[in-house]
């Protein structure tokens, strides 16, 4: 039973990575990349991390695919030309990832696992033991993450605010036009 | 050695990781393939899933729960991650419109 559902999993996130790749449009990639989340957080599931699965679910699938929605909502779905891409790029792509590969499995042939420490499975990932391990020995990182989150809200909100003592400017421009307030007057007005 | 009773039925623990190695070089391809700053974004987002992946695993197999913990700490970096970027982008999007990333290239000097 668990081996068809990993299977199943492993195939959906596969895919999805595949479409991620290889889709020309962006809102696609999107939405393959919520595909591979979904497959891995039944695989977290699996492997019984109850809450960084419902976490995957909320801060990946939610927020932050959600994110990349609203961006691509915003400037529109911008076709990839296939003219822009480097000359031997695709070669030298494919040679990176084959020594990636062999790297990463001669790498995993020598893992020494150690044996288990006898947990108790019972309540193995649970909110409870997550919360322990959050509040107790992890707390000093746990605290420095709020921080992180907080520098990069005020970041992000530093760098998409508007401009307004630029006087020159696409948004500026197109006010003043509208308005009438500047510029050439319309033809029609010449006469 | 290295199996784990998941659920009735056991599981190696190489399976997961081998899929994690699957996962993290498709996003290394995406990055170095794709021309969109958006879809790199997304790639990069990929990979860091992959790492996860491998995290609980190796939590899983060594029954410590460290694993998971780190696991939560890296997505709330890839979440602070994918907003930075993702301004820098809309900003960058204000000024003029970029289909290739090699189009921003004013900084190599």
């Amino acid at each position: 039973m668990a081996i068809a559902i990993f299977l199943i999993a492993a195939v959906m996130a596969v895919a999805g990575a595949i479409g991620v790749v290889a889709f020309q449009q962006p809102i696609r990639s999107v939405l393959s990349l919520v595909v591979v989340m979904l497959a891995l957080s039944i695989l977290f599931l699996l492997l019984s991390a109850q809450f960084v699965f419902v976490v995957q679910i909320i801060v990946y699938a939610g927020a932050v695919m959600v994110l990349f929605l609203f961006v691509i909502a915003l400037f529109g779905p911008a076709r990839e030309l296939a003219k822009t891409q480097l000359r031997f790029q695709s070669w030298l792509a494919g040679v990176f990832v084959f020594v990636l590969l062999v790297l990463i499995w001669t790498m995993l042939q020598g893992i020494q696992y150690r044996q288990p420490e006898r947990a108790d499975l019972g309540v193995f990932g649970t909110v409870q033991s997550i919360a322990v391990g959050l509040f107790t020995t992890y707390l000093y990182p746990f605290e420095l993450t709020s921080i992180l989150l907080l520098v990069a809200a005020i970041g992000a909100i530093y760098l998409s605010r508007k401009k307004i003592d630029e006087p020159e400017g696409g948004p500026v421009d197109g006010l003043r036009s509208a308005t009438g307030t500047g510029g050439e007057p319309p033809p029609s007005f010449k006469t | 050695m290295s199996t784990m009773t998941l659920g009735g039925s056991d599981l190696d623990a190489s399976w997961f990781l081998i899929l994690g190695a699957i996962l993290f070089i498709i996003g290394a391809t995406g990055v170095l393939v794709r021309r969109n700053p958006l879809v790199i974004l997304i790639c990069i987002e990929l990979m860091l899933n992959a790492v996860n992946l491998t995290l609980i695993v190796f939590s899983r197999q060594l029954q410590n729960l460290e694993g998971q913990l780190f696991a939560l700490m890296s997505m709330t970096v890839a979440a602070a991650e994918a907003v930075v970027g993702l301004a820098i982008l809309v900003d960058i999007f204000h000024v003029r419109e970029v289909e290739d990333i090699d189009e921003l290239s004013e900084m190599k000097g």
